[in-house]
């Protein structure tokens, strides 16, 4: 409508132009606009018929088969089409309720009436029938009765009327168009009232018209700057046509003709039109359009701030309204109107200081009429900014993310942030504190997310000279790091509800680690104590503690710091439902574990897609970390029965790749590092960088950063130093000794660098080795266990946990079945006799490989005259002795270890 | 009539062999033997204390071994010999064709009747009296040669099973091991009862269950006298490869096999426990059951009420299946069978070490 407007840029001229012009566009043009203007009913009729032809055809082509049906007597179809005719009815109830119930509907539902009754006098006939059929009928008879008595009146004038065209009527259904023609003529005829109101309708409509746009004018003048007349006129536009649509069925009129608009009266009209809020029949539509009608005329006037601002508090309110059910979201029109009328009520709050607004205000306090006092107005700006930032929420969760619509929800972004930074400097003059945290909170929750990029850049130094005037402009805005310090700050200091300032501190350390400053955010997440008492929030808090773990997850990675980023990372990613943790998607579930209401509940829980964290980032980030720790201890530990997995995902990939019959080039990220991950096994670092870091991964993955090369360099790095201790760990015993210079040479590492690993190993005894100063060599001890030696160590752990077992059994049997069991206990003797000579032996055998028998005979030997001993001893034992030697070997294996 | 029943038994179970028995039988039903039959009904209540090998037997069967073995692949053939007075004589073995999944239709009795009625054509013993098999790293105790040894005995009471070891024999010690099942297994098998109570009630252990009967390696005498003549001949070097550890792979390996024989006990244990933990559950249930039952009674009897009419108890509380023990059995016995191999093993080794240690010093 804008197109008809925006050339007219006084009142008179556009009056007269759009009269001009619309006349003749009105058959294509947007039939409301039509309707305004023209009072030919020719032309209305016609415009009407095509928006309503859909509807009326398939109510005819229904019917027809009914009457088909009545003819060959199937009731069983009657039946199944009638219902079908009633919801498609229903469909259509908004057509209907313009035009009355069209003739022909009601023709069907007289003749299906009699016809019925007809067949259930017929007791022959009914006789005949069959079961369904019979069955079918008396359904359809009752339903029939009940449904005709919502159109008693209708029914009952045309049984009088008593067409005597009813068989020309009944027979034309085929020609839809002809019969929707004249069903328009009959209705009008036949229903009396139409054709009364017509005409009075469109008078109003007239007036209000033209009352309406020279008051649009005057608003214009007075709220909108120039630059904004398009978008301003539009929906005022808009609102006037729906206006006069609604007035025209359900209230004729606002006011009697010469009354005088006052205060009062207005206040009560504006009662009169809030008692029908929430009532079942009440369309709110309309409700909406009288409420705009009612602030024009109260602006018109000159009635005074106090009633304007009071009319809009409603109308922002019935807009919220609109939708019935929570899951629904706001349409666009609406949710423009709503961003617009949030802001006009802030222009005028801004402008007029003299306004109190506030929920505490009781009804009868208000004082709305101009007067010396200030204007009082019960309401609430904040909860409607509140509620408007939800619906927000709303339109972004229910848009196709992937969608070019999205997009330009998004740009409403800018808008939303507007009207909170506006309120924001409201409230800071006149709200509460508690306020002020509200709206602190709604203005974090619109900041914490995003990436700082000038501060970035700017950190950076690096000022580029191309940049548009426009990016000048914005950068000359606050850091965001610098406002969230702020807000949150205030927060911390005055919020007395938990739940803003949990929400703000979570929001502060997203936004530290989102911006890299790691050492922040974990201190904050520390002195919060947030982990410890979490799991009592509410899910959309715990959502949000869950994004802020990963992001701060994330954040430790590119710092270098993998095994804080594995931990930060391992809750989320150990379920394997990242997806549902972070809100970010629904996982498939059967019903049984969700029915549909929690459904409806978790999805309104779903964080919009542009907050989304990348779930194969993070992914992606998990499983390199769990590389970089898992492989060295995988490597270190590799005979450890007891050896504990780091990461069980990490794992689970791991076999996933050797499970593959035919190992290809890598694909997918996680293949990616599963060949990663197996060239890093063999120490070979190069193979594993060259997987970790390519187009591929590059382009999935590395690049979101915004330190992309930093990143790298730090993941390079690691790589080669996990690398040296992975081969260090793999192939220190082929070594007698190893210079230190060939190491760093094969992994690129500086030589201090290199000296620095092998010495942490050393202290962690990790490696049993020594360092060479002058030759520069590592020098290995070879204490490590041979494969022997751990399979023994690993025999002896089975052995323990037989015994236990089998002690276990004996308890419970208090020795009934003794005589079996002690000779079980005798079967482990003998075989732990058998890994003590194995040990001793393999023992024995490398020192004399070895050929340094340093005070290794005295203690093999001693060891051999115990073991003599037990030999003898071995053949009676207790059971309680069972436990004897396999003590006395652990002690030994650990006095091995020791020298 | 029982011959016919065995035989089929046996054919069932062709994939864990049994050179069949029914040859035995079949080869008396001819008229061709009723000397050897009155034999073995004469000795038929002697037990047999000592075997007699005869060399060729040995070498037979590492020939075999040598050929058609290899890795864990087993090996098996048929004994034949005598038994006279309380030894048993084996004179000569042939040995049993591999199977392979593509002649499943191969006829092991056919084979056997055939191989034996040659045999006898040219004179040689062809009585059955029992098999060989060969061994890898001593894992032979399992349930498979535990009912063919079974059946064996069944039949010919003198019947053995010959264990050759290739892995050791080819470190420099031959080892052939000659089994018997015991008297007391003989019974348990013949029940078929392996319930815990069953063989609580037998008293058997892993060490009663098979009896090992020792073995005299008998030659001809013209082979001796090769054989002096021989070891005059040979030099020192080749005798005595005095301080050969062999190698720790074999330790290894056996270590392996017994670690895993060890899990397999621990779930064994494992699972009696469970068994016995509901068997115990469940008694206390009944017991409380029929407390109340007789408390009911008895004030029903007061009251002067006829008592509530008697219920299956033992339908109402199914006893738990017992798990069979048996394989527990088996287990343990390859347990010690194990222990046993590696003890040796490890003392002769040892002792090469303090010798080789004490040269050491010396030098």
């Amino acid at each position: 409508m804008s197109r008809f407007f925006a050339t007219g840029s006084d009142s008179e001229s556009e009056e007269s132009s759009s009269a001009d012009e619309l006349t003749p566009k009105a058959p294509g043009g947007n039939f409301k606009q039509s309707l305004l203007i023209s009072d030919d009913e020719e032309d209305t009729k016609r415009v009407v018929r095509s928006a309503k032809d859909k509807r009326f055809e398939e109510l005819t082509n229904l019917i027809k088969t009914i009457r088909n049906a009545m003819k060959i007597r199937d009731m069983a179809k009657c039946l199944e089409e009638f219902e079908q005719l009633c919801r498609a009815f229903l469909k259509s109830k908004t057509i209907v309720d313009k035009e009355g119930v069209p003739a022909f509907y009601i023709r069907l539902l007289a003749d299906l009436e009699d016809y019925l009754n007809q067949l259930w006098e017929d007791k022959e006939g009914k006789k005949k029938m069959n079961k369904n059929n019979a069955k079918a009928l008396s359904t359809l008879r009752q339903k029939i009765r009940k449904y005709n008595r919502d159109y008693e009146t209708e029914v009952a004038a045309y049984k009088e009327v008593n067409w005597e065209s009813f068989s020309q009527w009944s027979r034309s259904s085929s020609d839809s168009e002809g019969e929707a023609g004249e069903d328009g003529v009959s209705a009008k005829a036949f229903l009396k009232k139409k054709p009364e109101a017509a005409p009075e309708a469109s008078k109003f409509l007239k007036t209000a018209g033209d009352e309406s746009s020279s008051s649009d004018d005057d608003d214009e003048d007075e709220d909108w700057g120039s630059d904004t007349v398009d978008s301003g006129s539009e929906s005022s536009d808009e609102g006037e046509g729906k206006i006069s649509l609604s007035a025209s069925f359900e209230k004729p009129k606002m006011f009697a003709k010469g009354t005088e608009i006052n205060v009062p009266v207005v206040v009560k009209k504006l009662n009169e039109i809030l008692q029908a809020r929430g009532k079942k029949g009440t369309d709110r539509a309309a409700q909406i359009e009288l409420l705009h009608s009612l602030a024009t005329i109260a602006g018109e006037n000159n009635l005074g701030q106090g009633i304007l601002v009071k009319i809009k508090f409603n109308i922002i309110a019935s807009l919220y309204d609109y939708n019935p059910n929570l899951a629904a979201f706001m349409k666009p029109d609406m949710w423009k109107k709503c961003l617009d009328c949030i802001d006009e009520l802030l222009d005028i709050l801004f402008e007029h200081n003299n306004i109190f607004i506030g929920e505490n205000i009781a009804e009868d306090s208000e004082s709305l009429a101009i007067s010396d006092q200030p204007f009082r107005v019960r309401g609430c700006i904040l909860t409607l900014v509140e509620r408007m930032d939800e619906e927000f929420t709303k339109i972004m969760q229910n848009t196709d993310p992937h969608s070019q619509e999205y997009v330009d929800n998004l740009k409403d972004e800018g808008h939303v942030c507007g009207i909170i930074d506006r309120l924001l400097d409201y409230m800071e003059t006149k709200g509460s504190t508690e306020e002020i945290c509200r709206i602190y909170l709604r203005r974090i929750m619109h900041t914490y997310y995003k990436f700082d990029y000038k501060a970035h850049r700017r950190s950076l130094g690096l000022q580029g000279e191309t940049k548009s005037e426009q990016d000048q402009e914005e950068s000359e805005g606050e850091d965001s790091a610098v406002i969230m310090d702020r807000l949150c700050k205030f927060i911390y200091a005055k919020d007395r509800t938990d739940r803003i300032r949990t929400c703000a501190i979570l929001c502060h350390i997203y936004h530290h680690a989102l911006h890299s400053r790691w050492y922040q955010a974990r201190d904050l997440m520390l002195m919060s104590h947030l982990q410890d008492n979490i799991q009592h929030a509410d899910p959309p808090v715990q959502i949000l503690y869950n994004r802020t773990m990963v992001q701060l997850g994330i954040c430790a990675f590119r710092q270098g710091m993998i095994k804080d980023a594995h931990n930060a990372l391992l809750d989320i990613q150990s379920s394997g439902r990242a997806k549902e943790l972070l809100g970010q998607g629904l996982l498939m579930r059967n019903m049984q574990e969700r029915n549909a209401e929690q459904e409806k509940i978790e999805k309104r829980r779903q964080v919009p897609f542009h907050m989304h964290i990348n779930l194969e980032l993070l992914e992606c980030v998990y499983l390199v970390s769990a590389m970089l720790l898992e492989i060295p201890y995988m490597a270190a530990h590799e005979f450890d029965a007891r050896r504990r997995m780091i990461s069980k995902q990490f794992h689970h990939q791991l076999r996933v790749g050797e499970r593959q019959p035919l190992l290809g080039p890598p694909e997918s990220m996680r293949e990616h590092v599963v060949a990663a991950s197996k060239a890093m096994k063999m120490g070979d670092w190069r193979t594993c960088h060259s997987f970790i870091i390519n187009e591929k991964m590059n382009s999935k993955v590395w690049d979101l950063f915004p330190e992309t090369q930093r990143v790298r360099e730090m993941l390079v790095r690691k790589i080669q130093e996990e690398s040296l201790r992975t081969y260090l760990f793999t192939y220190s015993s082929v070594y007698d000794s190893i210079s230190m210079g060939t190491l760093s040479e094969m992994f690129e590492l500086e030589i201090p660098t290199v000296h620095s690993i092998i010495s942490k190993m050393i202290i962690n005894e990790e490696l049993m080795a020594s360092l060479d100063q002058p030759t520069q060599t590592v020098v290995m001890h070879r204490t490590e266990p041979t494969s022997l030696q751990n399979m023994a160590l690993q025999l002896a752990e089975k052995l323990g946990s037989l015994v236990e077992n089998n002690e276990r059994v004996f308890d419970l049997k208090q020795g009934v079945y003794g005589g079996y069991f002690n000779r079980g206990e005798f079967g482990q003797h003998a075989s732990l006799d058998a890994i003590y000579t194995i040990y001793v032996f393999a023992y024995q055998k490398g020192g004399y490989q070895q050929n340094k028998s340093y005070n290794r005979g005295m203690l093999s030997q001693t060891e051999v005259e115990l073991w003599i001993q037990k030999n003898n001893i071995s053949d009676h034992m207790t059971p309680s002795q069972a436990y004897m030697p396999l003590i006395f070997f652990r002690g030994c294996v650990l006095y091995h270890f020791r020298f | 009539m029982k011959s016919f029943f065995r035989n089929c038994h046996l054919k069932a179970r062709k994939a864990s062999f049994p050179p069949s028995l029914a040859l035995l039988w079949g080869g008396q039903a001819t008229k061709s033997a009723p000397t050897t039959r009155q034999m073995l009904v004469k000795y038929f209540d002697t037990s047999v204390m000592v075997l007699f090998l005869f060399s060729q037997v040995v070498l037979k069967i590492i020939k075999h071994y040598q050929e058609e073995g290899q890795g864990s692949e087993v090996v098996q053939g048929v004994l034949l010999g005598l038994v006279v007075e309380d030894r048993l004589e084996i004179t000569n073995c042939f040995p049993f064709p591999q199977h392979t999944e593509d002649d499943a239709d191969f006829d092991e009795v056919q084979y056997q009747m055939e191989m034996m009625r040659s045999l006898r054509h040219v004179n040689i013993d062809h009585l059955h009296v029992g098999w060989y098999q060969s061994t890898y790293y001593g894992s032979f105790v399992s349930r498979a040669l535990l009912d063919s040894q079974f059946s064996y005995q069944h039949a010919i009471e003198e019947s053995v099973v010959l264990i050759y070891d290739p892995i050791k024999t080819a470190q420099g010690s031959l080892s052939l091991k000659a089994y018997r099942l015991t008297p007391k297994l003989m019974e348990i098998c013949k029940e078929k009862d392996f319930t815990p109570e069953a063989l609580k009630k037998a008293n058997i252990g892993f060490e009663h269950m098979f009896e090992e009967v020792p073995i005299i390696i008998k030659n001809s005498h013209l082979i001796n006298v090769l054989m002096w003549d021989l070891e005059d001949k040979s030099t020192v070097a080749d005798k005595h490869e005095l301080l050969n550890l062999s190698s720790s792979n074999h330790l290894e390996k056996s270590l392996q096999l017994l670690m895993d024989r060890v899990d397999d006990m621990s779930q064994d244990i494992v699972k009696y426990n469970t068994y016995s933990r509901n068997l115990s559950k469940q008694q206390q249930q009944k017991h409380q059951y029929l407390q109340r039952r007789t408390q009911e009674n008895a004030q029903r009897q007061s009251r002067g009420e006829p008592p509530l009419p008697e219920e299956d108890i033992s339908k109402m509380f199914k006893p738990p299946q017992p798990p069979p023990r048996m394989d527990t059995l088996l287990i343990a016995g390859q347990i010690n069978n194990y222990c046993q191999n590696v003890k040796e093993f490890t003392s002769q080794n040892l002792g090469k070490l303090f010798m080789a240690e004490a040269l050491q010093g010396h030098n």
